[in-house]
Order: C-alpha cells, then structure tokens, then sequence
C-alpha cells in the first residue's frame, strides 16, 4: 500500500543513517587490520550473530520469547550443508534453501504454538531442539554424530576474507529487512500483540497471523545465519543444538537492548568480543588455580561466571540495554549543544 | 526381550524417578503461584544441592539420608540470597527480565560448581543401600528408591500441612491470589516472599540430594531437570500441588519405559536422548490439545 512512504520514512530515520556508517565501518575494517583470526573468527561472526540475535528480537518483538531458536540455526546450518554434499547444489543456493527449510519448519512449530502463552512458548521450542537431537542422533552415519562432517566451502580456501564480505552483504539485508518488519505495520502489529494480545485482536489484528508471521522471518533469518555459521565454522556438528546455543541470541539482544533494531548487533559484537579477548587474561587468572584444584583451566569458568554476572547487572541497574546509553549519551550531547545555541542566541 | 514383567519393572522404578520430578516441580510450582516467578535456575539448585549432600556424606561422614537435610537448608539459605539480590529487583518490571536473570545465574552456578567440584565429576552419594533390591516376586526395586518415594510422600504431607493449616500458610495463599490485597491485611509480602523462595529452594535441595543418591551426577545435570519441572506444571496445572504429582509421575514412568522399551535390541538397542525428548514431545501434544495444560485453569 503506502509502501514507498514506509521505505521513505525509514531511510530518513536516524537510525538507518548510523546503520549506513556503521556498514561503511565494517566494509573498510577488514582492509586495516589483515588478521586471519580477527577477520575469519572475530569480525565474521559478529555479523553471523548479528543476523541470528536480530532474528531472535524480531520474534521477541512480537512477544515470543524463544528458547530453542538454536535449533533453526543448525537447521541452516545442516540443510546448507547436506544440500551441496549431497545434492550437489551451489553453496550460496544451499544457505538459502537452509533459510527456507528453517522457515518452513517455523512455520509448523509457529503454527503449534501462536495459541500458547509467552512461557508456555519457551518451553515447546526448547523442547523442539532436545526432539530435533533425539533424532538426529539416530542417524549419526547422515549427520556426522559428535565430530560432524567438513561442508564444503564458499570459496576457495582460505576463504575468510571473501567470506567476511558474503556474511556482510547477508547481515546488511537481514537487518535491513527487519529494521523494516519492525518500523512497518507489520512491526506495529507485532507490538500490539508483545504489549496487549487481547486488545490487539479488538482492534481487528489477526493476532495469529502475524505471530506466525513473526515466526517465518525469524526462523528465516535464524536459518540463514546457520549456512553462514557452517561457513566460518568449515564444520557442522549436532553439539550446534545445545542449549546454550539458544541462550546466546537472547543475551545478545538483552545485553544490546531487547526490541531494539541496534541492540542485538551491539550484543552480538560485544559478546563475541567477550569470547575472543577475554581468553588473552586467561594466563593472568593462572594465578587463582591454586584455590581451584579441580580443573586446568580456570580461565574459561571465570569467564562464563563474569558473563553471567554482567547480564544479573545489565538486567537489573540497565534494563533497556547497552544502547540506552547511547541514547543516554547523545540526549546529553544535544542538551549541551542546545545550551550552547540558547547562549549564542542571548 | 521386552516381557511384562521388565515393563512393570520400569514403571515402578519410573514412578521412583518422577518423585523427583515430583519435588522439583513442586518447589517450581510453589514459586510460581505465589511469587509469579519464573525461575529457570531452579535446576542448578538442585545440582548444589546434590554436591552439598555428597560433601556432607563424604568429608562429614553423615548418613546420605540426613544430609538431605543439610541439603535442603544450605540450598534454601542460597535461595534467600537470590530472592533477596537478584529476583526483589526486578519484581514489578517485565516479566521477561526474571527470565534473563535466571538464565544469568544459570551460568554463575554451573561454572562455580565446576570449579569446584571438577574433579568429582560423574559422582554418587555412597548409600549403603545402593544396588541392594527388594524383589516382590519377578519385579525388583532398589531400597534406595522406596526410601526416596517415603521422603518425598513425607515431604509432601508436610507441605500440604504448611499451606492449609498453619497461619504462614493463609499468608502465602493470600498473596498468591492478590499480593495488593494482602499487603493491605498487613500481610509483610515481602517476608511472604523471600519465605517462599527458601522453600521452593530447599525442595529443590532436597530433589539434589535423592538424584545424588540415586544417579550419577556433575555440574551440568541441572539444565534439563528445570525444562522438565516446568513443563511437569505446565502439564498438570499452574499452582495444583496434585497436578504437579501426576505429571512428575507420568514424566517418570514415561522416561523409563521409553528408555527400557528402546534399548531392548530388538527395537533400537540404544536409548539415546529418547527418554528425554519423549517428555517434551508429551508436552508439545498435550498443549497442542489443550494450550493451557491438562488441569490448567484459564488464565495464565
């Protein structure tokens, strides 16, 4: 309908400005710092995150709280997978048709649960992934079990640094796509049916509709993200439907800011930030292992206890998210530039 | 060979299993009713509370069976703590955020037991009853498992009591109707509260200390034991003690049977991660069916 007004509307939105620099950011990052690690296992998967926790919030920003979302990125993952192996389709066909199957699967689960409650809700789609494991790992010759199997590569190897441009080209159209979902009526009706369910309907939205709406482009995305996870991973194994797995998009998109276009994408860099420096102070916290026996390594349990704890203190004295502050930030900038005007003006 | 007998065997030692569940969700439920308080740490509470026991077994030389009680009071002490800490602060704001404090503390936990308690991993409380069977004509059952389905019988006598006859009873069941109303009676909700969670805790303590006793543990089993505790109440109905009964019993027995029925070699030989997918493809039928669970009131 007023289509185009849409797409005017969020062009001149100040978001969509900050997103075009950042895009920009990420584009010419990779030029400076030449890092295999950094740009294979650090910048590529800020972006495969970003897609994934992004697709979370969108069923979250229809009041759908997920926990198994972890199930249709390894849908995507093992579909892009299997497909060229054994099909022998065209890698970037097989991250599609990942993403379609993943929808496709959402679209039935969606289906058994747009008459469920938000709770009731978390618990089937979590259930969902310890089914899809139970299954899969009737079948280990098919899957690859517990070692997984090599999926064959984009490009050829090494492959990092034309793939980290693939991931940005899918990350900028998957948020683009969704910042649209969530700023269209389409976004307006998710958030009717997050805030009321029951007033939503009064007013005439067909509230089971758009959450399943809300279900296919999330799984979609969610699916996507799991091609390009096999991608950077160069493996695809079962342990990708682990719970916590399906943890991550959720802390992503709290940490960042739940309902939020930027919050997962500030999430996912922060949190995958945390996964890859943070081992750098591992040798330091050597120091503890004394009082810690037990294990090798107490590195890797401080950190995770670290991680917890942040999202107990984000959650309690920052509850809308890192990007709160931002706003926060810049609400304060343009106070003082405004006091600078006033005083110009006198 | 899948016979009768082996079949009446794996319900009876099925039903055993599910009281676990049974404590589990029942704390869940406790929890849930009054507090409205979705608490997916309740797992790792149970974890603590079987390293607790078998700490107290072990280098205190207690009977297995008293350091259920050990158990019960150190885990609901820890429950205190986090009422008091984490869940009051968030209390009143959306409700998601209990969620994420929950999984939050799902981390801190497993990781401080691994660090811990590392080196004890895949561990069993020693009872001296373990592996000792009362046979009742061709079914056996292990002592260990009717000690555990007495104590929680007992447990839950004493928490039915609790609830219906004393006068903190009345208070808990005030607030869980209307907390605005009962604090104007002069109801201190709060105390209701941080009460609550100590209980809800120490039942999850107590389920600790029989799963040590009975399975072996390690730092990760808490996770699927929440997933199962609630989507026992979501089966048997928020807030009904009786629903949480049956369905930690339906749970149970159909774990085991799965898990029996299924290693036979002439069906799959090999259980897998069947007996606990069996549980939530129960769930996802029953809600399909029914969305608001099988006792389930309307409403929440």
């Amino acid at each position: 309908m007023d289509f185009k007004a849409e797409l005017l509307k969020a062009i001149r939105s100040r978001k969509f400005i900050f997103l075009i620099v950042a895009l920009v950011l990420m584009a010419v990052l990779p030029l400076l710092v030449r890092s295999e690690y950094i740009i294979g296992s650090v910048l590529t998967l800020m972006l495969v995150y970003a897609i994934y926790a992004s697709s979370w919030n969108l069923l979250a920003y229809s009041g759908q709280g997920s926990l198994g979302h972890a199930a249709f990125l390894g849908i995507g993952a093992f579909a892009s997978a299997l497909f060229a192996t054994k099909l022998g389709l065209p890698l970037i066909v097989g991250i599609f048709v990942g993403g379609l199957i993943s929808a496709g699967i959402g679209l039935l689960i969606g289906l058994a649960c747009v008459r469920l409650k938000a709770w009731f809700l978390a618990m089937v789609t979590f259930g969902f992934t310890v089914i899809i494991l139970a299954i899969m790992s009737q079948f280990d010759s098919f899957f690859g079990g517990m070692i997984g199997f090599p999926t064959p590569t984009l490009f050829p190897q090494p492959q990092y640094f034309p793939l980290y441009y693939v991931a940005l080209a899918f990350a900028a159209a998957s948020v683009v796509v969704i910042f649209w979902a969530m700023k269209s009526k389409l976004g307006l009706a998710f958030k009717a049916i997050r805030e009321n369910e029951s007033e939503a309907k009064m007013v005439g939205i067909n509230t089971g509709l758009y959450k399943l709406l809300a279900f296919v482009i999330s799984t979609f995305f969610a699916g996507l993200a799991g091609g390009l996870y096999a991608q950077s991973n160069l493996t695809v194994q079962v342990s990708i439907f682990d719970p916590a797995f399906s943890f991550l998009p959720l802390i992503m998109s709290v940490i960042g800011g739940l309902a939020t276009i930027e919050g997962p994408i500030i999430g996912a860099v922060v949190i995958v930030s945390i996964n890859s420096f943070l081992p750098l102070t591992d040798k330091y916290l050597q120091i503890l292992h004394p009082l810690f026996p037990g294990v090798t390594q107490v590195g890797p349990q401080l950190r995770e206890i670290f991680l917890g704890m942040f999202l107990i203190l984000v959650v309690i004295f920052m509850p809308k998210g890192l990007t709160s502050l931002f706003h926060k930030a810049y609400d304060y900038l343009r106070k003082d530039i405004g006091k600078v005007k006033k005083l110009e003006g006198h | 060979m899948i016979t009768p007998a082996g079949l009446a065997e794996a319900l009876l030692w099925g039903v055993a299993n599910g009281c676990i569940y049974i404590l589990l969700a029942t704390g869940l439920n406790l929890i849930f009713g009054v507090m409205k308080l979705v608490n997916f740490a309740h797992g790792q509470l149970l974890m603590v509370g079987a390293f607790v026991a078998y700490e107290a077994t072990v280098i205190a030389g207690l009977n297995p069976y008293l350091s259920i009680f050990v158990a019960m009071g150190s885990v609901a002490l820890i429950g205190v703590v986090l009422e008091k800490f984490a869940f009051r602060r968030v209390r009143g704001t959306e409700k998601l955020n209990e969620i994420f404090i929950s999984l939050g503390l799902i981390y801190v936990f497993q990781n401080v037991a691994t660090l811990f308690w590392a080196e004890n991993y895949n561990i069993r409380i020693p009872s001296s009853l373990a592996g000792l069977n009362l046979s009742l004509g061709s079914i056996a059952i292990g002592y260990d498992r009717i000690l555990a389905m007495v104590i929680v019988a007992v447990i839950l006598v004493g928490l039915v009591l609790l609830t219906k006859k004393t006068k903190f009873g009345l208070a808990m069941r005030a607030t869980s109707q209307k907390s605005d109303a009962a604090m104007l009676m002069g109801i201190n909700i709060n105390r209701v509260y941080i009460y609550t969670f100590a209980i809800g805790a120490a039942l999850a303590g107590a389920a600790g200390a029989l799963y040590g006793i009975l399975f072996s543990f390690n730092p990760a089993i808490g996770a699927l034991p929440t997933i199962k505790g609630f989507a026992i109440i979501i089966l048997g109905g928020l807030g009904s003690i009786p629903g949480a009964v049956v369905g930690g019993l339906l749970y149970g027995i159909a774990e085991n049977s799965t898990a029996y029925i299924l290693t036979d070699p002439s069906v799959l030989g090999n259980a897998g991660s069947w007996p606990d997918a069996i549980s939530f493809i129960l769930l996802i039928i029953v809600l399909i069916i029914r969305p608001t669970g099988l006792f389930g009131k309307k409403g929440e």
